[in-house]
C-alpha cells in the first residue's frame, strides 16, 4: 500500500519541520562530525601512503628495478642496458647503480652505511635526490674523490648518545675514508650532505660510478638499473614491456620491494582506522537511537491513541525510518560542507610528516562506503526503537 | 448492530483473578445513543475495550456491523477499527506538530481517500464539530474542550458504524462538557451515528437514549429514555 508511505511520509515531515529544532540540529551536527570522521583520518592514511610511495619512486627505486640475471652479481654491459632500456616505449630514463656495503670513517667515528655508486648525470633523469641536497652540491659526471652523505649519517657534533652511529657532524669540504668490502681504502672530500626524508638517502654516502671502478678494479660495476616510467600505477605492465623488450634481466617493480614496510604501516594503521570508524559509527547509532526513542516514549499515549484509529504499526515505524532518513541526509550533506571546509584548510595548511607535507586523498569509493555505512546505522536506529516501542498492547500505551 | 453475549473479561490468574467484565449480554441497535455508566472499577472501560476490538474476550460472543469480531486476525481487526470504528478517550492525544485539520487528515488518508477527498472529508466534519475557522491551528494553539472536538472529527471523518467514547469530557470543565455532549448528541441525531459513551457523572444521563449501568463486571440496570436539554 503506497498509502502508508504517504501517510508515513507527511507524518515525519511534520514532526520534523514543527519539532524541536534545537534537538534536530544538535544530531545532525553530530552525524556530520561522524561523516566527518568516516572519511577523515582514511583519506590522511591514504595520503601518507601516497607521500610514502611517490617517496619510495623519487628517492629509492624509480619505478622498476633491473638486477643480475640469476646467480650473476653484476650486469653485464650495464651501460648498453641502459640505453636499450631507454628506447623501449614508456621508460622516461634509467640509470645504472653499484650498490654495497663501506665503511666510513671521519675523525675516528667509524659508520658501516650502504654505498651506491652513481651516473650522476643519469641518475637525476631518474630520481629526485639531487633536488635534497641540504648543503653542498650534488656530484658531477666527472667528478672523482667526492661523496655525498645523508644528513642522518653525517650527524651533529652533539655526541648522539647510544642511537645509530653517526659520523658525529661532518659537513661539506671534510675529508673522510671510505672502505669498500674489497679492503680498498680511499680518501674522499664530501661534496654535500642529502635529507630526503627517507632513510635510503639519509642514512646512506653516494659517490660515482668511475671512483667505485676504480676502487673495485672492475671496468663498469653496476647491480642494479633503475627505471622511471611515464606514469606510476602500470608498474607491473611496463616490466613485461621490458621483457618483450628483451631485458634478461631479473625485474621488480618498487612495490615489490617496499611491500611488506608499506603493508606492515598501512596494516597498522587499518586497525587504528576501523576502530575509530566503528566508535564512529556506534556513536550516530546511539544518537538517532536515543533521539527517536525519546521521542517516542514521550508520545507513548499519542502513538497508542494513533494505533486504536487505526493507523497501523508499520506507519508509525515508517515514519521514524523517515525522519532517521531525513536526519542521516542532512547530517552527511553537513558533514560533506565540513569536510570540504576542512580539506580547503589543510590546503593552506598542510600536515608536514617526514618527507613531505601530506594531501589528503579523497577515495570515492571510501566517500560511498561511508554514505552507505551511515545510511544503515540510521536505519537500525530508526526501526529499532520505533519497532521496540510499537510491540506493546494499544492498551498498555494508552493506559500509559 | 451490536450483539454481545455473555462478554467475559478476567485478569490476572489463579487466587487473584479480577472479572472485569461477568457474563454481559448486550443488544445495541443501529442509531442509538447508549451511555456506560457505574462507579470508577465496574468494568466500563473494560466493555468499551470490547466493543472497539482493542482486546478480546475472555469468553462470549462478539458480532458488530454484522461481522463476527472474535474470529477476526489481529491485521483484520486493525482494518474493522480503521473503516468502521471511532474512538474518542478522555485524553484527546492529539499529535502536537499537526494542525487541527492534518490531524483529522491522518486516519482518512489511511484509509486510502485521495487527497481531494480527504480535504473535503475534514473539512466537513470539522465544520460539523464547529471548527471550520480552527481548521489550520495547532493543538497547542486550541482549548481543552476545541481539541476534544478535534479528537471527535477525527473519530468521525471516516464514517464509522459506532462511535466509542470513554469519559471524553473527564478533563473538561462543565461548560465545555456541556459542548461536546451537545455535540456528540447532534452527530447522533444529525447522522445517525450509534454512539456508545462511558460516564461516572450523573447529570450525564439525561443525554443518552439508554443507560447501561454496570457493577462488579455486571449490568445491573438497562434503562431506555433520556431527554437531552435544548434538543426537544
Ligand atoms: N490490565 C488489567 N489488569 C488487571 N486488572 C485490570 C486491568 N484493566 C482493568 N482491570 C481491572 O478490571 C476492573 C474494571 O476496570 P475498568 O473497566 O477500567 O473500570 P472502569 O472503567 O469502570 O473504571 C477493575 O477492577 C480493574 O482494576
Ligand atoms: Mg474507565
Amino acid at each position: 500500500m503506497l498509502e502508508d508511505e504517504q501517510v508515513a511520509l507527511f507524518l515525519a515531515a511534520r514532526l520534523i519541520a514543527r519539532g524541536n529544532k534545537g534537538t534536530l540540529l544538535l544530531t545532525i551536527m553530530i552525524l556530520a562530525m561522524v561523516f566527518v570522521n568516516l572519511i577523515f583520518l582514511p583519506s590522511i592514511i591514504a595520503g601518507v601512503v601516497v607521500l610514502f610511495n611517490q617517496q619510495t619512486i623519487d628517492y629509492s627505486f624509480g619505478n622498476l628495478i633491473v638486477e643480475p640475471k640469476e646467480g650473476e652479481l653484476r650486469i653485464a654491459a650495464p651501460v648498453q642496458l641502459v640505453q636499450k632500456i631507454n628506447g623501449i616505449p614508456g621508460v622516461v630514463a634509467s640509470t645504472p647503480r653499484y650498490t654495497t656495503g663501506g665503511t666510513v670513517v671521519y675523525r675516528g667515528e667509524s659508520t658501516s652505511p650502504l654505498v651506491t655508486a652513481i651516473d650522476p648525470a643519469r641518475e637525476q633523469e631518474v630520481l629526485r635526490i639531487h633536488t635534497k641536497v641540504r648543503s653542498g652540491d650534488y656530484l658531477s659526471p666527472a667528478d672523482t674523490g667526492e661523496i655525498l652523505i645523508g644528513e642522518t649519517l653525517a650527524g651533529t657534533s652533539r655526541s648522539g648518545g647510544d642511537s645509530t652511529p653517526t659520523l658525529g657532524g661532518v659537513a661539506v669540504g671534510r675529508i673522510v675514508d671510505l672502505t669498500l668490502p674489497n679492503g680498498v681504502t680511499r680518501q674522499f672530500r664530501v661534496k654535500g650532505i642529502l635529507k630526503a626524508g627517507t632513510s635510503s638517502v639519509d642514512n646512506a654516502v653516494f659517490i660515482t660510478r668511475r671512483d667505485a671502478a676504480s676502487m673495485l678494479g672492475e671496468a663498469d660495476p653496476a647491480n642494479a638499473i633503475l627505471v622511471r616510467t611515464k606514469t606510476t600505477g602500470n608498474d607491473d605492465a611496463m616490466r613485461l614491456v621490458l621483457m618483450q623488450y628483451g631485458v634478461q634481466e631479473k625485474i621488480w617493480t618498487w612495490e615489490d620491494k617496499s611491500a611488506d614496510f608499506l603493508e606492515s604501516i598501512v596494516g597498522s594503521f587499518g586497525i587504528i582506522n576501523a576502530i575509530s570508524t566503528g566508535v564512529s559509527l556506534v556513536i550516530a547509532v546511539v544518537v538517532i537511537f536515543i533521539v527517536i526513542f525519546i521521542g517516542i516514549v514521550y508520545r507513548r499515549k499519542q502513538i497508542g491513541i494513533l494505533r486504536a484509529i487505526g493507523i497501523g504499526r508499520s506507519i508509525i515505524i515508517k515514519s521514524y525510518l523517515f525522519q532517521a532518513l531525513f536526519i542521516c541526509t542532512c547530517g552527511t550533506l553537513a558533514g560533506g560542507a565540513l569536510l570540504l571546509a576542512v580539506l580547503q584548510f589543510l590546503a593552506g595548511n598542510p600536515i608536514v610528516f617526514p618527507g613531505g607535507p601530506v594531501a589528503p586523498f579523497l577515495e570515492p569509493r571510501l566517500v560511498v562506503q561511508s554514505v552507505a555505512s551511515l545510511y544503515a546505522a540510521s536505519l537500525i536506529a530508526g526501526y529499532l526503537p520505533s519497532w521496540l516501542t510499537t510491540r506493546e498492547e494499544i492498551l498498555d500505551a494508552i493506559r500509559g | 448492530m451490536i450483539r454481545g453475549e455473555h462478554l467475559t473479561k478476567v485478569y490476572g490468574v489463579g487466587s487473584v483473578e479480577v472479572r472485569a467484565l461477568d457474563g454481559v449480554d448486550i443488544e445495541i441497535a443501529k442509531g442509538e445513543f447508549v451511555g456506560v455508566m457505574g462507579a470508577s472499577g465496574s468494568g466500563k472501560s473494560t466493555l468499551l475495550h470490547m466493543l472497539g476490538l482493542l482486546d478480546r474476550p475472555t469468553d462470549g460472543a462478539l458480532a458488530i456491523d454484522g461481522v463476527d469480531v472474535t474470529r477476526l486476525s489481529e491485521g483484520e481487526r486493525e482494518l474493522f477499527r480503521l473503516q468502521r470504528l471511532g474512538y474518542v478517550f478522555q485524553d484527546y492525544a492529539l499529535v502536537p506538530e499537526l494542525t487541527a485539520q492534518e490531524n483529522v487528515y491522518l486516519p482518512s488518508k489511511v484509509r486510502g481517500m485521495t487527497a481531494k477527498e480527504c480535504t473535503v472529508a475534514c473539512r466537513g466534519i470539522l465544520d460539523q464539530v464547529g471548527l471550520k475557522d480552527r481548521a489550520g491551528f495547532l493543538p497547542g494553539e486550541l482549548s481543552g474542550g476545541e481539541q476534544q472536538r478535534v479528537a471527535i472529527a477525527r473519530a468521525l471523518v471516516n464514517r464509522p458504524a459506532l462511535l466509542l467514547a470513554d469519559e471524553p469530557c473527564a478533563n473538561l470543565d462543565s461548560r465545555n462538557s456541556v459542548l461536546i455532549l451537545d455535540l456528540i448528541r447532534k452527530l447522533n441525531r444529525e447522522l445517525r451515528q450509534t454512539v456508545v459513551m462511558v460516564s461516572h457523572e450523573d447529570w450525564h444521563r439525561r443525554y443518552f437514549d439508554r443507560v447501561l449501568f454496570l457493577r462488579d463486571g455486571r449490568i445491573v440496570e438497562d434503562e431506555y429514555g433520556g431527554d437531552a436539554p435544548g434538543t426537544a
